[in-house]
């Protein structure tokens, strides 16, 4: 599927912002399974300083700094992004969340999708007793690790319900979860604490769903704003240690907890990371003493 | 002679025998002074024949006398807990620990050699990542380590290496060797206190530090020193020491260190990081830095990068180190090798990496992210200290270990669960006893378990050791080293020389070192809290001479005095300094409440509160001395006063504030070396000074004024004798106020404080295009001509308030010129989203 991916951000200071310094995360890259024919960034006022580069994990910042006084900052994306339908694994045929975990703890693989680097607590995941002991009822032995997820993605589901408004950016996932409330970022971050406290990797994905009318009842929810769900590392389809019969390596499965599906050609991908704190669309520091207002305008719609 | 001689071999040796007739090692750990036979060992007999001819009463005295220097100098630390944020005074234990020579050559090759393996490391985690790859180090165990800093993977360090100042903890075990405990990586402290506790026991014992031939430390520093510089690239460098601030638990040895090393301290605030590199905000504009000590945790360094919630650090630091703007040390990210993690893999890969075995092992360690470790170590729990894979080995985390053999069967089952669970995040290791050391207590030696920090830093391509250490002694007795808490002692560590020690090593860059100190800059915050402290000392003076005169003038019990004394409490009033409803009071009360009423901004508590902590963010500006009295007033004025009726207990401590006051003056001017620093506090003083005499002057000598108006504000201005000496007569207002606001020779005159003000401003560097008057000169110009040209008998209300006005107006102007950075006035960090 070709989409057309336009995003405006736009930042509304209470006073003048003298001095500011951004790091923006809010352009597709190219990834398995993507890619991206075009990406431009548009921002007002024009920064002074500008400098493009990729994270550790691969996904593209923009570093700005704008030394004029402004009361507004605006990025605009314009992108044209062609998504390939998912191959659907077999769960079934997934090795068992054991040996999964296993790997993963002995991988040699340290590059940026390794899946050493989700398995740890990071900023804003901690590994809460309660979200385990919860996903652990979804792992019994020996069941296949994207089996035992998909189950997992599915109380999540049922369990907890999407509230705008019920949580904010810095609500952390024992939170929410007491709560049972949340939108996209808190699903994605207690099904990553969940998983991650019985040792499996898992990542944390922003990005976009495809636009469709409020009346479609296919639509799903999160559309018209950016969304966040999980991957979840299915063991290596290069196996260094020998396998069960049947059972095969994955890598990365994107499932969307607040959905509750696979992810696949609807799922946009800007950048993935450990929680939310790594691909945040933008992080800054500025020099003002006002409040401010974000407001975030999205579109995805099939191109042509 | 040769009899005499035995003689006093034999008292020697008998005083030695009763020092130690007492000391019983503890059983089963090796003793640093004993023997397992109860003879004292060979290295400590000069030093502790020594002590015992000074006999018990002296070794007390000495001990006392280093204590004392301690409290001079100021040492202290801080206890994150305490929610009072108290300083502690420092815990000195006397008896250093004494270190042979060949020992010592080992400890320092092991070392040494650690060092290198560590920068191995290091450079290949952020760099090809080999050791990975080929299974050495797994990926998980460095993707779980919170020091690795993913944003500086694949940058080359600045300067060309890591670690350039490296510290280890070090305890021998039961079988006489040493072992290493935990590497200290990141920002290692302790290096300052060293100094400290050697400079205090020296002082005490000086004809004992003398006589045993003792390694010097200085050397150490001086190379160290020299390496900072030698690693910046401007003819003029600007080395900072980067602090958190004066809330961290060892801000003492930040401030010690920095002007020790003649760095300039400086907060995450002081630092502008510009496209073009790192700059310092100084009074004299930005001026750049290319080398950074660091003493605050990376992931602190950048909100923009890092921890966006972190106010310590800089934002785009991360980007001038990419761009090779700055050198940072150690550079962000080292900390990874403190991870107890590390224990595990290190003693594999020393052979690959040096070719040789360590030579001083490290703690046995397993990391139990491996299968087979695991279930082999949950076999083995009983004699294992289960604790957390990525922290260091810490006083502050050492709650986080686990005894295996302590646990109760569910604590048991709940951690093997968790360890099948996340084995990743944990490590086995053995129980660590450790050595003990003597202690002085109640006049005997006592043994106590202790662990030695020693300090390495990288000159050129070499590396040093410090010949000394940093002990910390535990509070009892018992030697694993998992008792090691807080409250421990420290001591110093005594490295006896082979041969003579030169007791001055001069390095051939000493000389740049010499021009570096006396060009420090002052960084605009540190200005601006000295301009602050000025102002508060010299409100707290009016306050508190405001107070004797209402005191002296009830004392005289007589009637006409009552209108002076009112005059007195409005203005008190209108400086905040008493309740509304005291106006009417006796006097008694009325001071009474100026000294206890903290909660009112003129209270002389809230002045002399704020002017300490307004020094206390810039301590490394002050002498020992000027800051011990400047915390003397705050805490005296805080302390309760005698309930009862007499005014003697208050005017005793407004005439004992006066005097710390006016030693405090003294003080400034004599011992603040960083000259531009007390310029500042001086123009805030005489800011300050020149505003309230203003205020005086309209309180007390103008229409309406009281009677008895004129001689108070000669007494409050110090000028009765002048005055008598001049006129010897009753005061009549022309020539009190020619006196009080226009004799330029009257120290405490308005015209007077103008022009200190105009000197000090022509001495600090201009902020304005050539050849013309500055902002900040035009207004101190345009009041000081306005008081050479008036007469004093037109001088009016107005003119007066016009002045004070002005004056507040060139406060305004000196903090916009010099202590406000124009890019951050109000800064507020937000992460957004």
């Amino acid at each position: 599927m070709i989409y057309d991916v336009r995003q405006t951000t736009t930042c509304a200071y209470a006073s003048p912002v003298a001095h500011a310094r951004h790091v923006l995360r809010l352009t597709p890259i190219p990834r398995p399974g993507q890619r991206v024919h075009v990406a431009a960034l548009q921002i007002l006022p024009e920064p002074q300083h500008r400098r493009e580069g990729l994270d550790f994990f691969g996904n593209r910042l923009t570093w700005i700094e704008i030394e004029e006084p402004h009361r507004m900052l605006t990025i605009k994306l314009a992108a044209r992004v062609t998504v390939d339908a998912a191959d659907e694994p077999g769960a079934l045929a997934t090795p068992a969340w054991e040996a999964v975990r296993e790997e993963a703890f002995a991988t040699s693989d340290i590059g940026p999708l390794s899946p050493a680097h989700f398995l740890f607590p990071s900023r804003m995941v901690s590994l809460d007793p309660e979200i385990r002991d919860y996903t652990r009822e979804s792992f019994p032995a020996d069941r296949p690790v994207l089996d035992a997820a998909i189950e997992l993605m599915n109380r999540l589901k049922a369990d907890i319900t999407y509230e705008i408004g019920a949580t904010t950016v810095t609500t952390t996932p024992p939170m929410s979860f007491a709560l049972r409330r949340g939108v996209c970022q808190d699903f994605a971050h207690i099904m990553i604490s969940g998983l991650r406290g019985i040792g499996l990797p898992a990542a944390y994905v922003s990005g976009y769903l495809r636009t469709m009318p409020r009346t479609d009842p296919t639509r799903l929810q999160g559309a018209d704003a950016m969304h966040a769900w999980v991957l979840v590392w299915c063991g290596s389809p290069h196996p260094t240690l020998p396998r069960s019969r049947g059972r095969v390596g994955w890598g990365w499965i994107g499932l969307d907890p607040t959905n509750a599906v696979v992810a696949s050609d609807q799922h946009v991908v800007l950048a993935v990371g450990r929680d939310y704190t790594d691909v945040a669309p933008m992080d800054g520091v500025i020099v003002g003493s006002g409040g401010q207002r974000i407001d975030v305008a999205v579109n995805v719609t099939p191109a042509g | 002679m040769a009899a005499h001689l035995d003689k006093i071999v034999e008292k020697e040796t008998a005083g030695l025998e009763q020092l130690v007739a007492a000391y019983r090692p503890l059983p089963g750990i090796f003793d640093e002074m004993m023997d397992g036979d109860g003879r004292v060992r060979a290295h400590w007999q000069p030093f502790l024949s020594m002590l015992a001819a000074l006999g018990t009463d002296e070794i007390n005295r000495r001990f006392a006398a280093a204590d004392r220097y301690l409290r001079g100098s100021g040492v202290f630390y801080r206890v994150y807990e305490d929610a009072a944020g108290i300083e502690r005074p420092w815990p000195l234990s006397h008896v250093p620990l004494i270190i042979e020579p060949s020992e010592w050559k080992q400890l320092e090759a092991g070392l040494i050699q650690r060092a290198e393996l560590l920068e191995t490391v290091l450079a290949d985690t952020y760099g090809p990542a080999l050791f990975s790859s080929d299974g050495r180090l797994p990926a998980a165990l460095i993707a779980g380590n919170p020091e690795f800093l993913r944003p500086m993977v694949g940058v080359p360090p600045p300067g060309g290496a890591h670690l350039r100042f490296y510290a280890v903890d070090v305890g021998r075990g039961a079988d006489g060797r040493w072992w290493v405990l935990s590497d200290r990586a990141q920002a290692p402290s302790g290096a300052g206190y060293a100094i400290e506790n050697r400079l205090a026991l020296s002082r005490a014992i000086p004809d004992i530090y003398r006589t045993t031939r003792v390694e010097r430390v200085a050397p150490f520093f001086q190379a160290f020193q020299a390496e900072l510089l030698a690693l910046s690239r401007q003819d003029d460098p600007q080395i900072c020491l980067l602090t958190p601030g004066p809330m961290s638990e060892t801000y003492f040895e930040h401030a010690y260190l920095a002007r020790y090393l003649g760095l300039l301290l400086v907060e995450g605030e002081d630092l502008s990081v510009r496209d073009d590199g790192v700059f310092v905000r100084t009074v004299s504009g930005l001026r750049r830095t290319e080398v950074l000590l660091r003493r605050i945790d990376a992931d602190f360094a950048d909100p923009l990068e890092l921890n966006a919630a972190s106010r310590l650090g800089a934002p785009g630091l991360l980007q001038a180190v990419r761009d090779d703007k700055i050198v940072i040390i150690n550079s962000l990210g080292a900390g990874l090798v403190e991870a107890r993690a590390m224990l595990a893999f290190l003693p594999a890969l020393a052979p690959i990496v040096l070719g040789a075995d360590l030579a001083i092992p490290n703690v046995a360690t397993w990391w139990l992210g491996r299968a087979d470790m695991r279930e082999e170590m949950i076999g083995e729990l009983d004699r294992m200290v289960i604790a957390p894979a990525f922290e260091s080995q810490t006083d502050a985390s050492s709650s986080n270990e686990v005894l295996g053999a302590k646990l109760d069967d569910a604590q048991r089952e709940a951690l093997i669960l968790s360890i099948r669970d996340r084995g990743v995040d944990y490590v086995a290791q053995e129980a660590v006893t450790l050595s003990s050391m003597p202690v002085w207590r109640d006049g005997h030696l006592q043994p106590r378990p202790f662990t030695l920090r020693l300090f390495l830093t990288k000159v050129g391509e070499r590396w040093e050791v410090m010949p000394a250490g940093f002990v910390r002694i535990a509070d009892n007795a018992d030697a694993r080293a998992v008792s090691l808490q807080r409250g421990a002692a420290t001591a110093d560590a005594w490295v006896l020389a082979h041969g003579p020690v030169a007791e001055t090593t001069m390095l051939p860059t000493a000389e740049r070192i010499q021009v570096q100190r006396a060009t420090g800059l002052l960084p605009s915050r540190a200005a601006d809290n000295l301009f602050w402290v000025g102002r508060y000392v010299e409100r707290a003076e009016a306050t508190l001479r405001l107070m004797r005169a209402m005191i002296n003038r009830a004392a005289e019990a007589d009637e006409t005095a009552a209108p002076v004394i009112a005059g007195i409490a409005s203005l008190l009033d209108a400086w905040d300094a008493v309740p509304k409803d005291a106006l009417a009071a006796p006097v008694g009360f009325i001071t009474r409440a100026v000294l206890a009423r903290a909660d009112l901004s003129g209270s002389l508590p809230a002045l002399t509160g704020a002017a300490r902590s307004a020094a206390s963010v810039i301590r490394e500006r002050f002498s020992p001395d000027a800051w011990r009295a400047l915390n003397d007033l705050a805490t005296m004025v805080a302390l309760p006063l005698a309930v009862g009726p007499s005014e003697s207990a208050i005017i005793e401590r407004v005439e004992a504030a006066l005097r710390i006051i006016s030693s405090l003056s003294g003080l400034a001017q004599e011992n603040m070396t960083q000259l531009a620093g007390w310029r500042f506090l001086e123009l805030g003083r005489r800011i300050e000074r020149a505003i309230l005499t203003g205020r005086l002057v309209r309180c007390f000598a103008m229409t309406g004024a009281p009677d008895g108006g004129l001689e108070l504000l000669l007494e409050l201005a110090d000028s009765q004798i002048t005055y008598r000496q001049r006129y010897v007569m009753v005061a009549a207002r022309a020539p009190v106020l020619d006196l009080v606001l226009l004799d330029p020779n009257n120290p405490r005159s308005v015209a007077f404080q103008l022009d200190r003000i105009e000197t000090h401003l022509s001495a600090l560097p201009g902020r304005s295009a050539t050849g013309r008057l500055s902002p900040v000169q035009q207004i101190v110009a345009s009041i000081a001509t306005r008081l050479r040209t008036v007469e004093a008998a037109a001088i009016d209300e107005a003119l007066i308030v016009d002045i004070e006005q002005s004056l507040m107006k060139l406060s305004d102007a000196i903090t916009a010129a010099y202590l406000s950075n124009n890019e951050r006035s109000e800064a507020v960090w937000e992460a957004l989203a």
